[in-house]
């Protein structure tokens, strides 16, 4: 406030060099304004949207400079808010990937999250729901398989083993029980 | 520049998001006057998204992201006031109707239009199905109509409904890229996209379905609002508002704020509301 006519009047900037700031008149709270490029907040604290860190290193004392989200190519760049602006975790993964990076599939789906072209990344587990234990939806993350019921086959548990029949039953399949005498093999 | 919220002064204005802030540049007729451009509100925590503009109370309306959240504040000098804090998960575009008191928004995460009352009561799901990336909404309530885009990279639309959600129809979705802009000009009944895929800004009417292209080339574009002949947008290239002469086919000025960082949300604040009426109005 310039008009006590006081030395401490006028106080230097509690920002970054480069920012300007300004005094809130309602709160008398000072804000940073014109943060430098790629910070925000009230004290140019915070990253813009799309890039994560701590650049005044407030949390832990280690200064961290804006990066882009990292999220192992599972976002799109035409997205708003893809990552939490101070730990980076991945907010808007796509290509049915999740986790803190968009690194692994997401329930319900298998497969590597990591692939290069989104087609080969995560595919549906698509567990039949005759052959699969508690009508599962999930599967191995990596392999795909979902967990059957008592012999029966297949990754997505839709058939059952040899020897067996009966998958509509919801129990797992029963032993055919042929007579080895009059079949054929 | 002052943070807290500075008062406009009178006449038509364009109110735009830039991280933090709702900035704003004066129009002298349709000429930005970059020279008294100054932010409006400052909110140095947040990041926000969508802007949308009431004629009858004076107010901004605005979607923000970090604490997913609507709020609203008078340009001539109020306090910035929540609206809706709970239930939103990635507010994106937000359109008013001054006439019927209600806002329309798109929540990207939820994948879904919802609708309320201005002061946030009323609150209902409008569309919930086959949305993928619903971004840009626009309300024409003279004709109780509403617009908006999905830019879903496998299949982009743009899409019009009743206000009350009936009546759902595809207005366009061929040679669509990522069509993140969205305004309409009731004065000549035009709608037009900002399309950051194929880099068009392109019109239609959407009684009649003719479509043409305003310009081609254009940049990253992310908001968009007619006033008369201009066509205002935000760029993410460039970041900065970009003015498009519609009837000319090219962009005549550009504002470039001094802190760079991405620009969203644009709207215009117009001096008068337009006229018209609608048969909600007296609801």
């Amino acid at each position: 406030d310039a008009t006590q006519g006081t030395p401490g009047d006028c106080q230097p900037c509690p920002c970054p060099p480069g920012a300007t700031c300004a005094v809130v008149p309602r709160t008398r709270e000072v804000v940073c304004t014109n943060c430098p490029t790629g910070t925000t907040g009230k004290r140019c604290e915070l990253c813009d949207d799309g890039f994560f860190g701590d650049p005044l290193g407030q949390n832990g004392g280690v200064v961290r400079t804006c990066r882009s989200c990292k999220c192992s190519g599972n976002i799109d760049p035409n997205a708003v808010g893809n990552c939490n602006r101070e730990n980076g975790e991945c907010l808007k993964c796509i290509y049915n990937t999740d986790g803190f990076f968009c690194d692994r599939c997401k329930e319900g789906f298998y497969g590597n999250a990591l692939a290069p072209e989104p087609a080969d990344k995560c595919k549906p587990c698509a567990c039949s729901p005759l052959g699969t234990r508690n009508q599962q939806t999930s599967c191995s993350q990596g392999t795909g398989q979902c967990e059957c019921l008592p012999n029966v086959a297949e990754r997505d548990c839709s058939a059952c083993m040899p020897g067996f029949f009966n998958l509509r039953s919801g129990n797992g399949c029963e032993r055919c029980n042929c007579n080895p005498i009059g079949s054929t093999n | 520049p002052r943070p807290d919220v500075d008062a406009l002064t009178p006449g038509t204005h364009l109110l735009f998001a830039q991280s933090g802030r709702i900035e704003h540049v004066p129009l002298g007729g349709y000429d930005m006057k970059k020279n008294d451009a100054k932010p409006v509100l400052h909110l140095p925590e947040k990041v926000i998204i969508g802007v949308a503009y009431d004629c009858v109370e004076k107010m901004v309306y605005w979607t923000e992201i970090t604490s997913p959240s609507i709020s609203k504040a008078n340009i001539e000098g109020g306090e910035p006031t929540s609206v809706i804090s709970s239930g939103l998960e990635s507010p994106e575009g937000i359109a008013i109707d001054h006439l019927g008191r209600t806002m329309f928004w798109t929540d990207s995460a939820k994948d879904h239009i919802e609708v309320a009352s201005l002061d946030g009561s009323n609150r209902r799901v409008l569309i919930n199905t086959d949305l993928v990336n619903p971004r840009a909404i626009i309300a024409d309530p003279s004709n109780g109509n509403l617009y908006w885009a999905d830019w879903n990279r496998k299949a982009p639309k743009i899409e019009t409904s009743y206000m009350d959600g009936s009546n759902r129809r595809v207005l366009v979705r061929d040679n669509l890229g990522l069509p993140n802009g969205l305004t309409y000009d009731p004065h000549s009944s035009q709608l037009c996209w900002a399309d950051a895929g194929t880099q068009k800004m392109e019109c239609m009417d959407p009684g009649r379905g003719s479509r043409s292209t305003v310009l081609e080339r254009i940049q990253y574009p992310f908001g968009m609002t007619a006033f008369g002949k201009n066509i205002y947008y935000t760029d993410w290239r460039r970041d900065a508002v970009i003015a498009v002469d519609r009837y000319a086919s090219r962009e005549s000025d550009e504002f470039q704020p001094q802190k760079r960082t991405r620009l969203y949300g644009i709207a215009t604040a117009y001096a008068q509301c337009p006229a018209g009426q609608n048969y909600c109005s007296g609801n």
